[in-house]
């Protein structure tokens, strides 16, 4: 068990792949933002990939264990100490009975760190996951964020020989703060929606992350609209282009345009609504958005096909299963 | 032929079927598109309703989940199991299973709902929207949205009502937020069309009914939202599933295809199914298993009395919209 002793900004319990199946009754998937960084953690101390653990946004936390265990930290560095000695990332580390894990707050790269308990967090599945929808309030801990006193339980798991165990270094995601990420276009791409000048311009042009990025959507600096658009209106979807008669969204990873302003929809966000989606980012690269740190890094667009997509699943899918991938 | 483009093949329209777009959406999702134009038109709802339920019946090995909307469906799939082309091709077959959809009859419950109009809690959200939001909102001029309805459509309030409570409304597809229906009215003589609040609320109870467009929504769960209101129905959801009709899951109702009717209730009504639904658990929904045999609603609709009717409601409509404030 894992008492919180200062919540930070916040702290959800998150799993993969999430809450799939409901889309088409208004519940988005949720799941953690950072797959990748969550999936490391559980190989690194034992768990099933499907196993819950911590998504910490921003930082600024304090726990206290509760009773002995194994815990991996991973995702953005955000300086951890326990007992205020550093802490290792990516590394399954011993811990007992009162010492105290501290997260200062993100820095240099990265936005979301992961607290990853060996035996997984244990919460009540809902609807299949044991995810937080931070937006809609049901999930995970009481449907909410971690807050001060919170006790967080941990399934039981024979943690010997658990302590000391590596991510592979090889293995090691790449931080960045121009985030690239590989997109397929559709369904309202060119040349019905957007403008061929509007396409190339998304596939080229590096996005200001906006301070309003969240579990829901990652906003980006806006398009100009007069050169993006390759009509005048949404004809009976709306007004303005980027509207159109309401459909169901591709997220997680759904490029959606709302007036001139584009959002990755992710997690938490809406599966159905009246703009357009211009493009997709592949579900291997998913894990890239949550980790753009608001107001301040950028993320791109790379023109990816569906064959090299495929090919990037198979990939991630043969790294979880690496002989070499845990040393 | 450009690299953005993300049509991967087609259907032909033949007979009272429109073409069909199969749109790239990403490496998991392909966007099922019927008809090149953004119409609403029931009619491609239900062509849409019949192929999803095939889709669904036929255990397509990878197939995550459908999201069907008025005009589209989106087909969410792994595309480690099954190849866009494969599963494209499976639904070209369903839909070339499907007669024309003069001969098509749809699975559709009747719910009824009762409505208590202008409550204290849709009038306590429409207060707190002048006070928190806009405080000279044209559309909450006398304190609530009703007048403002009735201005945009050219009728009085008491017409607003009658229209509410005489359609049957019919659900294209949930979504948006957790359990949430978009309703379209059955009777085009009902077709009221308002717009949308600007800038939306920050805050409507549970079981608000509102419009927006011609699109009616009855919201769940409190939340944000942009609809005028007419006043308040009874839960559509339940998060703890206690109540039996909940006990599968908490929505009440299916991803798409049920019909609402609105009966009128005292505020003491709806209140007393408040604490039967939530706390009692005894309250019986009047839920009726019917369908829509789409030959006889194109007769409804053909008949001359619903012909001019629609008529000469649009015509007052189009007054109406050129005198009421834009918002």
């Amino acid at each position: 068990m894992i008492k919180v002793v200062n919540g930070g900004i916040e702290i959800l319990v998150e799993d993969w792949p999430g809450r799939l199946g409901y889309m088409g009754l208004g519940m988005a998937a949720a799941g953690a933002m950072d797959n990748l960084a969550l999936q490391l953690g559980n190989k690194i101390v034992g768990n099933e990939l499907t196993d819950a653990g911590l998504e910490i946004a921003g930082g600024y936390c304090e726990f206290e264990f509760v009773e002995d265990g194994v815990i991996a930290l991973t995702g953005a560095d955000m300086s951890p100490t326990l007992n205020d000695e550093p802490m290792p990332m990516w590394e399954a580390v011993a811990v007992k009975v009162g010492d105290h894990l501290k997260l200062s707050h993100f820095g240099e790269k990265g936005f979301r760190s992961y607290l990853i308990p060996a035996g997984g967090v244990d919460v009540e599945k809902y609807l299949g996951s044991r995810s937080t929808c931070i937006f809609g309030n049901y999930g995970g801990f009481e449907g909410r964020k971690l807050a001060k006193d919170d006790i967080v339980k941990v399934f039981k798991k024979d943690i010997t020989g658990i302590a000391g165990k590596k991510l592979n270094p090889k293995y090691m995601p790449d931080y960045e703060n121009d985030w690239e990420l590989r997109t397929i276009p559709g369904p309202n791409s060119a040349p019905d929606y957007v403008t061929e000048e509007g396409m190339n311009y998304l596939f080229s042009h590096s996005f200001k992350i906006s301070h309003n990025a969240n579990r829901a959507a990652y906003r980006l600096e806006e398009v100009d609209g007069s050169m993006f658009w390759a009509r005048e209106d949404g004809g009976k979807g709306g007004s303005h282009p980027s509207n159109i008669v309401d459909h169901g969204y591709n997220i997680r990873g759904g490029l959606n345009i709302t007036g001139n302003t584009p959002s990755v929809l992710v997690a938490d966000g809406p599966t159905l609504g009246g703009f357009c989606c211009v493009a997709q980012v592949i579900n291997a690269d998913l894990w890239k958005i949550g980790q753009g740190i608001p107001a301040r890094d950028k993320m791109h667009f790379k023109f990816t096909t569906l064959e090299e997509a495929t090919e990037a699943r198979k990939e991630r899918e043969q790294m979880f299963e690496a002989a070499d991938l845990i040393v | 032929m450009s690299k953005y483009e993300v049509i991967l093949d087609t259907l032909p329209a033949e007979g009272d079927r429109v073409e069909i777009l199969f749109r790239k959406a990403g490496d998991g999702f392909i966007q099922v598109e019927y008809g090149h134009e953004q119409r609403v038109e029931l009619l491609d709802s239900f062509r849409i309703l019949a192929a999803d339920a095939k889709i669904k019946a036929a255990n397509i090995n990878g197939l995550i989940e459908t999201l069907p909307s008025l005009r589209c469906n989106m087909i969410h799939f792994d595309p480690s199991v099954i190849s866009p082309m494969q599963i494209i091709d499976k639904i070209k077959d369903i839909e070339e299973s499907i007669a024309g959809v003069d001969d098509m009859v749809i699975d559709s419950r009747i719910i009824t709902l009762p409505i208590a109009f202008e409550d204290s809690q849709t009038k306590k959200a429409v207060e707190l929207y002048l006070k928190q939001v806009r405080p000279d909102a044209p559309n909450c001029e006398d304190g609530y949205n009703l007048d403002y309805m009735a201005q945009c459509n050219g009728c009085t309030v008491d017409d607003i009502k009658k229209m509410l409570l005489t359609t049957d409304w019919y659900n294209s597809g949930c979504g948006f937020w957790p359990g949430g229906g978009f309703f379209w009215p059955m009777d085009p003589r009902c077709k009221m069309i308002v717009p949308k609040y600007n800038p939306p609320r920050i805050w409507t109870p549970e079981g608000a009914v509102g419009i927006g467009g011609a699109c009616l929504f009855t919201y769940t769960t409190a939340t944000g939202g942009g609809y005028q209101l007419f006043g308040r129905t009874i839960p559509t959801f339940q998060f703890s599933m206690k109540h039996p009709q909940f006990k599968d899951g908490p929505f009440l109702y299916r991803p798409s295809g049920d019909r609402i009717r609105f009966v009128e209730a005292s505020e003491k009504e709806i209140l007393d199914i408040y604490d039967h639904v939530h706390d009692k658990t005894d309250y019986v929904y009047d839920i009726k298993e019917s369908q829509i045999v789409v030959k006889d609603y194109l007769n409804f609709l053909a008949q001359p009395e619903v012909v001019n009717g629609a008529t000469e409601f649009a015509e007052k409509q189009r007054i109406g919209s050129q005198t009421a404030p834009k918002l």
